[in-house]
């Protein structure tokens, strides 16, 4: 249908370099009104550069781009939003301490007659805005108190306020629960409606095959293949990403469950300070056995994360009810350490945020949690056993390093989510808990995580994992615990449902009632 | 990129953060070589370089450079330590209150008065850690009430220290603090700066502690998350800070034979400057005693040369403000990863 | 960058380099000069055929006074051309003034003058210079024991006593009500200003208040300020500088009584915002000059270095009254 709608951006012969690193070489790329256009390619592939030179923030360039069959040359963010063409940046640029009108108004602020802010046109424009992706909050609060997946509705917000042409959108639903990435989804359909162009960046198949119409995959700075995106299978896009053919995603099952290790009965947390956007468990049950993979579904704000927290000993403090036992004995960690110490690991959400010290090598990285442990004499830790541990990690994870003493920042995602990976491992845990272990990690890195999850279960560990992702939890978890306004609502065989009743089963009682 | 892990040690020389890495060391050749071009001269030999010359110029700075170090574990894990310059006062007159006005022997009046300044440090580091309190607050209340304490311990005056064995005087092993050895050439001072520098280089290399100090520093939530004691490191940094104020005050004691309730005002910022020419963040996680013993010698020469020349002592200010500018701005322009 | 995942050769480079570069910049010295712990050797007298450069060491220049003190120095040596004056200041830092005498022993100078800021801190590196044979002239504040060459110096109590005299047969020879303003408590000028002054202040004078100003002009203010409301009668206040006689008098103004009163300060520097300008305008009626001995200092230095001949070990500089009839002189002689 689109194919004949008028080009909004053409980009052709376009190529860039870093030192001596073809980010992009020869790349011809277009957009057309009316049309979700996806990209596609592993990380590192040169989708980032690419559509930074679209939206001005790289401007030393070859090659050429024409808006609207007009060549044009940025020079620098600014002219290209003048040009309509607004980025959605996978990192959250949002100024914390602002409320949300102030963030999507920030440099631009309307002004009433006399010259000041005019917060009350800025609250209405706001809520409206706020209204058509269908969150409903109140827009004078400050950002910094919003959940991650509702900071990324608020970046996707402001985009939509600058009325743009061509919206680029990078992993826009990474912290976003399904029924949000519904309700987005939504947003697009209209938006394509009205004639805008999309480029729509995901590591997401099921998302792309649901929202995108056409999809072009780049491979190492090149593009090597353009696909209808309706008709795209996951293994075609996987293949030509990677270069070759790739593994199935999912292993086959992991062995038998063993005995009981963790049993979570009617836990509720009273926080000392209650903190808006978080939602404590108000009444949870759930088992994990050996060597069982355990998922946690729910909507954003259905209570994951704080549970996962919470047995970690890193929630918020306060009062609890209910009982946590771990081989049959009850434990209350006081915090990370305690927990660590009675074999209850965390893998958290934000890898660069919770996870790692960017600037610090994989080495100091990868031995953290353990590295008290590795002292010869006195406090002086043995170089040699620090080295070795972090070596056999990398070599058991398949980390893709130049040297242990790279900064671990220098890493793609999915090597970094494995550093974090081999740390909590370093410290032999009975239970591993796992918030969004996949979140940014390319199709190939997934898949050597899906395995190694396997290989961790196989050896008797136990693994809680919450996870957005329906077709991650159905392929990889033994059971499902569906989680909804802080307590369990269901729980599924994953070998007896699909995604459709996964989904149905996290929206609960309001399923069906116009998602879409 | 090859597909299979390659975790060799060594990693491919980056000589732009090489020459980074060493950044306040080339800061303090190229000040030492305009130290030697512009030394007054006298008989054709040149002053600056004689051997008297230089070891005041590392005796000046020791006691700076005794907080500096200290303050680098601070400033490590993103901290900041506004009382060492107080603590040097109130352990200056404590030194001297306990030796002269209560005849205690050197042994227990040291212990007493470091012991004093390591709770000091570790009580603010509880006050910062376990209420989270920015460290900026709670060791500018820190300040005032070092000085407070140092006030009231000596009553507002200086407390001068006479030797001898009679009653109110101080036995002459304190004094040796204000001498020379090896043939009346080295400063005591600088000897204790020295020797505390390789302990304080040896432990940020090799010990456990260390390495969740660079990690609190470099990311606090990812360091808690992984096991490590965030507020136990934090105390003990500040424990840290503390009990070198004190020795430095001590050693400021032994130099001046005095202890007055105002010394070692504004110490702190000095021992700022020399940690930040060092190139350790302010932000934390990165950066080394190494450096800010650099920095601190850098900030030595600078100043005798400046003596030597009879430049002003507004001048003076002047040129050390833009010396400490020019050092944050290098380290704008390091490669970031 | 990050400390970790190196060699442990980095850690033994690490150090090398710190070691290196203490040694560096200590033991590469070329000659090492005689630290003479000997006794006193005579300075090397040439007379006036010699080139001589003298060091100042100030406690801190901040200080009206020692300004003063500084620019006495620099006008008496401009008359003297055998002579070259280098100034540091030590901005009240004891610590820093051991650099600055430590920094003029590079200098290799040829007599040292110093205004302590301290006595105790600094009286080592005094003895350091004068032990090396150079002649040390202390001005206004001593250094404890004896190794300096001569101090010069005004007597605080003979100044009290001159005041409390001229209180005493002057202003209230029949008697009165006096308020004393006393300087910083604890220091030295204040208690000896304040004891010379009662030692010769006779009886009939009644004090009826005594207010603390800790030298300030400020606090002199806002002592008056109280001393008046309490008191209806006040006809002398004593204060044991100008800044206090003058905020005493600001206080006395806004009272509207300062006609029926008489200030007397101490210090009378020739500077504009000093005392004798205010005896002059007529807002002090008296002040005492507290000498600075900048002008003695360097008489001094010429009688040792040029004339080769012995200084004595004291010198204690003469006060002087200033009042009404003489200040406009003393001004313009002093800045002459």
């Amino acid at each position: 249908m689109a194919n004949d709608a008028p080009k909004l951006v053409r980009l052709t012969g376009i190529g860039k370099r870093y030192g001596g690193v073809l980010a992009c070489q020869d790349v011809d790329f277009d957009i057309r009104a009316g049309e979700v256009h996806a990209l596609l390619g592993e990380n590192g592939a040169g989708k980032s550069t690419l559509m930074k030179i679209l939206s001005g923030d790289i401007t030393d360039y070859s090659g050429e781009i024409a808006i609207e069959g007009e060549t044009v040359r940025f020079g620098g963010p600014v002219d290209a939003q003048r040009a309509g063409i607004a980025m959605i940046h996978q990192e959250l640029d949002l100024v914390p301490g602002l409320s949300i009108a102030e963030n999507l108004y920030l440099g631009r602020e309307p002004r009433t007659r006399i010259g000041t802010v005019d917060g009350k046109q800025m609250r209405v424009w706001t809520a409206d805005l706020l209204r058509r992706i269908g969150i409903d909050i109140d827009p004078r609060r400050p950002v910094g108190e919003l959940r991650v997946g509702e900071q990324q509705l608020v970046t996707i917000a402001r985009a939509l306020s600058l009325d743009a042409k061509v919206l680029i959108m990078d992993e826009p639903t990474s912290a976003l629960s399904t029924a949000e990435v519904e309700q987005l989804f939504g947003v697009i359909d209209e938006l394509r409606r009205e004639g805008a162009g999309i480029v729509y960046i995901s590591h997401r198949m099921d998302e792309i095959g649901r929202v995108a119409d056409r999809a072009t995959v780049l491979r190492n700075g090149r593009i090597v293949e353009e696909f209808d995106a309706r008709k795209m299978t996951a293994e075609q896009a996987a293949e030509a990403m990677v270069g070759r053919p790739v593994r199935t995603l999912f292993q086959a099952s992991h062995g038998e469950a063993g005995e009981e290790l963790l049993r979570v009965e009617n836990l509720t947390v009273h926080p000392r300070r209650p903190r808006s956007g978080r939602k404590e468990p108000a009444g949870i049950s759930l088992t994990v056995r050996r060597g069982e993979i355990v998922g946690l579904a729910g909507l954003l704000g259905a209570g994951r994360t704080e549970l996962l927290e919470t047995l970690y000993g890193a929630g918020s403090a306060g009062r609890w009810d209910g009982r946590v036992l771990v081989d049959g004995v009850d434990v209350r960690p006081r915090g990370p350490r305690a927990a660590l110490a009675k074999g209850i690991a965390f893998v958290p959400e934000d890898r660069r945020v919770s996870g790692l010290v960017l600037e610090h090598s994989v080495l100091a990285n990868t031995v953290l949690s353990i590295v008290d442990k590795l002292r010869t004499a006195g406090v002086v830790v043995s170089r040699r056993a620090e080295h070795e541990h972090a070596a056999e990690s990398a070599t058991r994870l398949r980390v893709k390093l130049s040297s242990l003493a790279d900064p671990v920042g220098t890493l793609s995602g999915g090597n970094q989510q494995k550093v974090v990976f081999g740390r909590m491992l370093l410290t032999k845990p009975k239970l591993l808990l796992l918030d969004e272990p996949t979140r940014g990690v390319d199709i190939n890195a997934k898949a050597e995580i899906y395995e190694l999850l396997g290989e961790i279960a196989g050896q008797g560990i136990g693994v809680l994992l919450a996870s957005s992702e329906l077709a991650e939890l159905i392929g990889v978890c033994d059971r499902v615990v569906v989680l909804r306004g802080g307590r369990n609502v269901r729980e599924l065989r994953t070998s007896e449902i699909g995604e459709a009743d996964l989904l149905a089963a996290t929206m609960g009682e309001t399923a069906g009632g116009g998602v879409r | 990129m090859s597909l299979q892990p390659d975790v060799r040690a060594k990693r491919k020389v980056d000589w732009r953060e090489t020459l980074f890495s060493f950044q306040s060391f080339f800061g303090l050749i190229a000040v030492f070589v305009a130290a030697i071009v512009f030394s007054p001269r006298r008989n054709g030999e040149i002053l600056f370089l004689t051997s008297d010359n230089l070891f005041n110029v590392v005796r000046a700075v020791s006691e700076i450079g005794i907080i500096a170090i200290g303050m680098t574990f601070v400033i490590l894990v993103g901290g900041i330590d506004l009382s060492v310059g107080a603590v040097l006062g109130l352990s200056a007159v404590g030194s001297a209150v306990l030796l002269v006005h209560d005849d205690l022997g050197v042994v227990p009046a040291v212990l007493i008065v470091l012991a004093v300044g390591l709770v000091f440090g570790l009580l603010q580091g509880m006050a910062s850690a376990l209420f989270g309190i920015q460290a900026f607050i709670v060791t500018l209340a820190g300040l005032q009430i070092a000085r407070g304490l140092a006030r009231i311990w000596s009553d507002g005056q200086g407390v001068a220290i006479a030797y001898g064995d009679g009653p109110n005087e101080a036995p002459v092993t304190f004094s040796l603090l204000g001498e020379r050895t090896f043939g009346g050439v080295v400063p005591i001072p600088a000897l204790i700066f020295a020797g505390l520098a390789v302990l304080a280089i040896l432990f940020l290399r090799t010990s456990a502690f260390s390495r969740h100090l660079y990690a609190v520093g470099g990311n606090e939530k990812a360091a808690r998350l992984s096991g490590v004691p965030v507020n136990r490191v934090k105390i003990i940094v500040f424990g840290i800070s503390g009990l070198l104020a004190a020795l430095a005050g001590i050693v400021h004691a032994g130099q001046l034979n005095q202890g007055s309730p105002n010394d070692g005002a504004g110490y702190e910022l000095d021992a700022i400057a020399a940690v930040v020419i060092g190139g350790t963040a302010l932000t934390g996680g990165r950066g080394s005693v190494v450096g800010t013993v650099t920095g601190a010698l850098l900030l030595g020469v600078l100043n005798n040369i400046l003596a030597l020349n009879n430049i002003d002592a507004n001048v003076q200010l002047l040129i050390k403000g833009l010396v400490i500018v020019a050092a944050a701005a290098l380290q704008r322009l390091r490669p970031t990863s | 960058m990050n400390r970790l995942g190196k060699g442990t050769s980095d850690v033994k480079r690490s150090i090398a380099a710190t070691a290196c570069l203490m040694l560096a910049v200590t033991a590469c010295g070329t000659t090492s000069q005689n630290s003479g712990k000997g006794p006193a050797t005579p300075a090397k007298c040439e007379g006036p055929g010699g080139k001589y450069v003298i060091g100042m060491s100030q406690a801190n220049v901040a200080e009206p006074y020692r300004q003063r003190m500084d620019d006495d120095i620099r006008s008496a040596a401009a008359k003297v051309p055998q002579f070259e004056v280098k100034f540091a200041d030590a901005a009240q830092d004891n610590a820093k003034q051991v650099s600055d005498v430590e920094n003029f022993l590079t200098q290799q100078i040829n007599l040292l003058i110093i205004s302590p800021n301290e006595a105790t801190p600094l009286t080592a590196v005094v003895k350091k210079a004068y032990d090396k044979g150079i002649p040390v002239l202390v001005l206004d504040r001593k250094v404890d024991g004896d190794a300096y060459t001569s101090f010069i110096g005004a007597d605080n109590r003979d100044i009290g006593r001159q005041a409390g005299k001229y209180v005493a047969e002057k202003l209230l020879p029949n008697g009165g009500k006096l308020v004393e303003l006393k300087g910083l408590p604890g220091s030295t000028p204040a208690q000896e200003r304040s004891e010379g002054f009662h030692e010769t202040l006779g009886s009939k004078v009644q004090i009826v208040a005594t207010g603390v100003g800790d030298w300030l002009r400020e606090k002199g203010q806002q002592q008056l300020d109280a001393i008046l409301k309490a008191n209806a009668e006040v006809d002398v206040v004593y204060s044991h500088n100008d800044p206090m006689a003058e905020g005493a008098y600001l206080a006395a103004k806004a009272a509207g009584r300062e006609s029926k009163i008489k200030f007397i300060g101490i210090d009378a520097l020739p500077i504009p915002s000093g005392g004798v300008k205010a005896v002059e305008q007529g807002r002090i009626s008296a002040t005492f000059t507290y000498p600075t001995g900048g002008k003695e200092a360097i008489a001094a230095a010429k009688t040792l270095l040029v004339d080769c001949k012995q200084v004595e070990k004291k010198q204690t500089l003469p006060t002087q009254l200033i009042t009404k009839e003489n200040a406009e002189r003393v001004y313009r002689e002093a800045n002459g």
